[in-house]
């Protein structure tokens, strides 16, 4: 019994970690551009369906690994350009735009790759004994994946110019414009990474989930928790919340059903919202 | 009750911001029946005091004494409707309603009219008020036009009526010549004197000639807390006062 | 000819054309787009609901779904359970769904901006799983089937929704009746304190209103409104799912009032109207009709953010130029304020 709750706690971890590269896309374009994207979770989707396609017709996962993130930035882009910048001066309004945005990406995956919810084949086989159970090795690959991931966003963000000017943005447009930094540039740069994130934690979990046109519209209230728990806004807030969210929800699964869970999350996150919305773990500075 | 002579009496009032100390330990009775200024450099916590004053802010601790009850950390609107009305710095109306709508608005406030079926336009007292609150700024001739639409000094006016229509017994004043040219200041000027005669004003102010000019009684703020108080040739000959101002040139 | 005739003109032509829908649509051999036009007519109160908070303050709920749900819950379940009337149980869908608000309202109207977005989707997110889950009370996703009862029972003389123009009458005069009254709230004393906070919540309170329990009214208005849509299409579907109160219902109530035009009355009913008969004209012939959907709610946003009610009140104030002293039609009418 004992040994299943930390095997749950397993499951919960990896998914965590998978959830919390997502999420993390969500935060860094709601910190700087203030834009909640209700298309994230669709993004995450493209990102299952895209692994398979290319993995499948390329005979690669690595490859899929490779490619589809960089398709997830070009994409980002473009929408960034064509859909959000002209809307961001009503930024209430773009909940709407993204809600437009969420239609068109599922009503086309669903006319082009079709309805019928498929599995993708594990790229890397075999399974390890862990805690009483037979556990896949490709989950703790993907785990090991997303960790690498997020560890090189952070390096990413403080180590590197760039990093420096999407903080910089974040913290006081006004100011980065004064010392010349390319305030639009960088902008449409953090919504194509924020959009790349969602496409690559697809990528990884493709083979852990169903690749389905609706599944964006599960993990979107995921993301929404870790963001909104971890503090709007708040980076490593959002990593911290994703992670113990997902365990939490693990661990409490093998008491009660999901759906009690799922709402215990919920009414969690609405005490975080109206008691602290900058969220649980906001120091004194934000 | 308190002295009848008292517009208002700080005891105490503080506010922190983390490690700043915003407002410290301020203690003052202001009179009534006189124009009262706040002066200081920017960052003294002048606008500070006057969010402690309004419950637009909470303090940490202190007393703020109104016609003989605590008003402290009491809603906005309660102290609204207490008798203390506020002007900001940033002039603050109804940019998309019409004036005429703007002035309504705060007068149907005053009126504590809430219902919701009756037109607005069937208030015969309420539209007689508006009018002549809108006539007493001299906006009659922008009675229709959206507020957004109006230049800064009918801006700061209609701000004027609006904090007018709630018939207050003290006016917070914010800055209300900032960013004016010298026609509309001294208009301004000239309608703050005149409210002063019937309602007790207090006014920030960064323009010295209208301070020393208008102001009954100055008092300095620097850091927080009260750095002196007196008239104005008092204050023009204090030493610290002119210290804090010509002190410190880098004016943050 | 002013602005003024142009809309009572305007108006007169709208509501004889809903009278005639019965009549004139069979005629021309349309008897099923009857029906059409009595969910536009119920679909347009749950765009009107979300219209109330964004329009006349500011406020943008993802999550009037909830309040819907609780309408069409409350009328199956009455009339499963207690066997009340027709009008007793709208009366109970809309209590029901007004409590429900009240005491969201109490926690969500704290909140401004994204957060309020955020926290009225999430508050539908826990009542659309929890009535998921209670299939004993609510039937999950298969929902609550009823035997509607009879609107009116005058002397032997039943009238019944079966007969479809007697329903297609009833659902008209409840939705025009509530229309009307949110004419008379927008134009009363509490509907310029709405529109005061939605322009400047800060010097609102200034001038003495309390913004919170304002805020509240008005979001316990809108979940009575709601309420009343969803009561009347669980008595046009004759049944209740919890389907009904999951987030891409009120998301389609936001996109129909963005597209009919936010702040202006009827703009919900031509949002809805315009979206729902794009849908019956186009998704027979292509079936993911949604792609242009979101398209044009894009659009809209990008290029009309006043909606089809806006650019139509523009272009009359353009047709006339009569329009009263300084109001400037090509301003947007402060569709959101930022309190940034």
């Amino acid at each position: 019994m004992n040994e299943l709750v930390l095997a749950l706690a397993v499951n919960g971890l990896v998914w965590g970690l998978i959830v919390a590269l997502i999420a993390l896309g969500l935060s860094i374009i709601f910190g700087l551009l203030d834009v909640i994207n209700v298309a994230h979770g669709d993004f995450f989707m493209l990102g299952t369906v895209g692994g398979l396609v290319v993995a499948t017709s390329t005979g690669s996962f690595w490859i899929a690994l490779a490619i589809v993130p960089l398709i997830g930035l070009i994409l980002g882009a473009v929408i960034e350009r064509l859909v959000i910048r002209p809307t961001l001066r009503q930024a209430s309004l773009t909940i709407v735009t993204t809600f437009g945005l969420s239609m068109i990406i599922q009503e086309v995956v669903r006319a082009t790759y079709g309805a019928q919810p498929r599995r993708m084949a594990a790229p890397i086989d075999g399974t390890i004994p862990l805690f009483g159970i037979n556990y896949e090795i490709y989950r703790i690959a993907a785990a090991a994946f997303a960790a690498l991931f997020l560890i090189a966003f952070f390096l990413f963000l403080n180590r590197t110019k760039l990093g420096t000017w999407i903080r910089a943005v974040r913290h006081d447009p006004e100011t980065a414009t004064s010392l010349g930094i390319p305030v639009t540039l960088v902008t449409a740069f953090t919504f194509a990474l924020g959009t790349a994130m969602a496409l690559l934690g697809g990528v990884i979990a493709a083979p852990i989930t169903t690749v389905d046109f609706r599944s964006g519209v599960d993990i979107l209230p995921v993301c929404f928790m870790a963001v909104i728990i971890g503090g709007l806004g708040n980076l490593q807030g959002t990593v911290a919340a994703a992670i113990m969210l997902a365990v939490l929800e693990g661990v409490v699964t093998s008491f009660v059903d999901p759906t009690t869970a799922r709402i215990a999350s919920l009414v969690i996150m609405s005490v975080a919202l109206l008691v602290r919305p900058h969220g649980l773990f906001a120091g004194a500075t934000r | 009750m308190t002295a009848s002579g008292t517009a208002l009496s700080l005891s105490g009032l503080t506010k922190r911001f983390g490690g700043l100390v915003a407002v410290d330990d301020v203690t003052i009775d202001l009179e009534s029946r006189k124009l009262n200024a706040i002066i200081g450099p920017n960052g003294a916590g002048k606008t500070t005091l006057f969010n402690l004053i309004t419950g637009e802010i909470a303090a940490d601790s202190g007393r703020v004494t109104f016609q003989g009850r605590d008003i402290v950390n009491r809603k906005p609107h309660e102290i609204v409707r207490s008798g203390i009305s506020r002007t900001l710095q940033i002039k603050s109306v109804f940019g998309g309603l019409t004036v005429g709508d703007n002035v309504r608005a705060a007068v149907l406030a005053h009126e504590r009219i809430m219902t919701p079926f009756r037109p607005v336009s069937s208030y015969r007292a309420v539209a007689a008020r508006s009018n002549d609150l809108i006539e007493e700024v001299g906006l009659s001739d922008h009675r229709g036009a959206l507020a957004s639409s109006l230049s800064y000094g009918d801006v700061a006016l209609l701000e004027m009526a609006l904090a007018l229509a709630a018939q207050p017994k003290l006016l917070l004043l914010d800055e209300p010549v900032c960013g004016m040219g010298p026609q509309e200041t001294e208009r301004t000027v000239a309608m703050i004197t005149g409210i002063s005669r019937h309602t007790d004003v207090i006014l920030i102010e960064h323009d010295m000639e209208v301070v020393f000019d208008i102001a009954d009684f100055i008092m300095v703020m620097a850091q927080g807390g009260i750095l002196a108080t007196g008239t104005a040739a008092e204050i023009a000959s204090d030493a610290k006062v002119q210290e804090a101002y010509l002190g410190s040139p880098e004016d943050d | 000819m002013t602005v003024s005739h142009a809309r009572v003109l305007g108006l007169t032509v709208l509501v004889l054309a809903l009278i005639a829908v019965p009549y004139a649509l069979p005629a021309l051999g349309a008897n099923f787009w009857v029906n059409i036009i009595a969910e536009i007519l119920i679909w347009s109160l749950l765009a009107a609901s979300v219209n109330l908070l964004l329009g006349y303050l500011g406020l943008l709920s993802f999550g009037q779904s909830l309040y819907f749900g609780f309408g069409m819950y409350g009328v199956a379940l009455s009339i499963n359970a207690w066997d009340v009337g027709f009008w007793s149980a709208l009366a109970i869908g809309m209590a029901a769904a007004s409590v429900m608000a009240l005491i969201a309202g109490v926690l969500a109207v704290r909140l401004t901006w994204h957060y309020f977005a955020i926290i009225t989707v999430v508050f539908s997110l826990i009542f659309y799983f929890a009535a998921m889950s209670m299939k004993w009370l609510t039937g999950g996703d298969d929902g609550v089937s009823f035997t509607p009862p009879p609107v009116m029972n005058l002397g032997g003389y039943k009238l019944l929704l079966t007969d479809p123009t007697a329903q297609y009458y009833v659902i008209l005069g409840i939705v025009a009746g509530c229309f009307a009254l949110m004419a008379l709230i927008v134009n009363s004393p509490l509907g310029l304190s709405f529109k005061a906070i939605r322009e400047n919540d800060r010097r609102a309170a200034l001038i003495g209103i309390n913004v919170y329990r304002t805020r509240l009214i008005a979001f316990v208005l809108a979940g009575a409104l709601a309420g009343v849509s969803g009561a009347l299409f669980a008595f046009f579907g004759r049944y209740a799912s919890a389907s009904y109160m999951f987030y891409h219902v009120s998301g389609e109530a936001v996109v129909w009032a963005i597209v009919g035009g936010a702040s202006s009355l009827l703009g919900p009913l031509f949002g809805a109207g315009a979206l729902i008969i794009f849908r019956e004209l186009v998704s027979n012939a292509w079936e993911h009709y949604l792609i242009a959907v979101g398209v044009i709610t894009i659009l809209v946003v990008m290029f009309a953010p006043r909606g089809i009610a806006g650019s139509w009140n523009d272009l009359l104030h353009k047709a006339f130029m009569r329009r009263s002293q300084g109001a400037d039609p090509n301003k947007p009418a402060a569709v959101i304020e930022e309190p940034r």
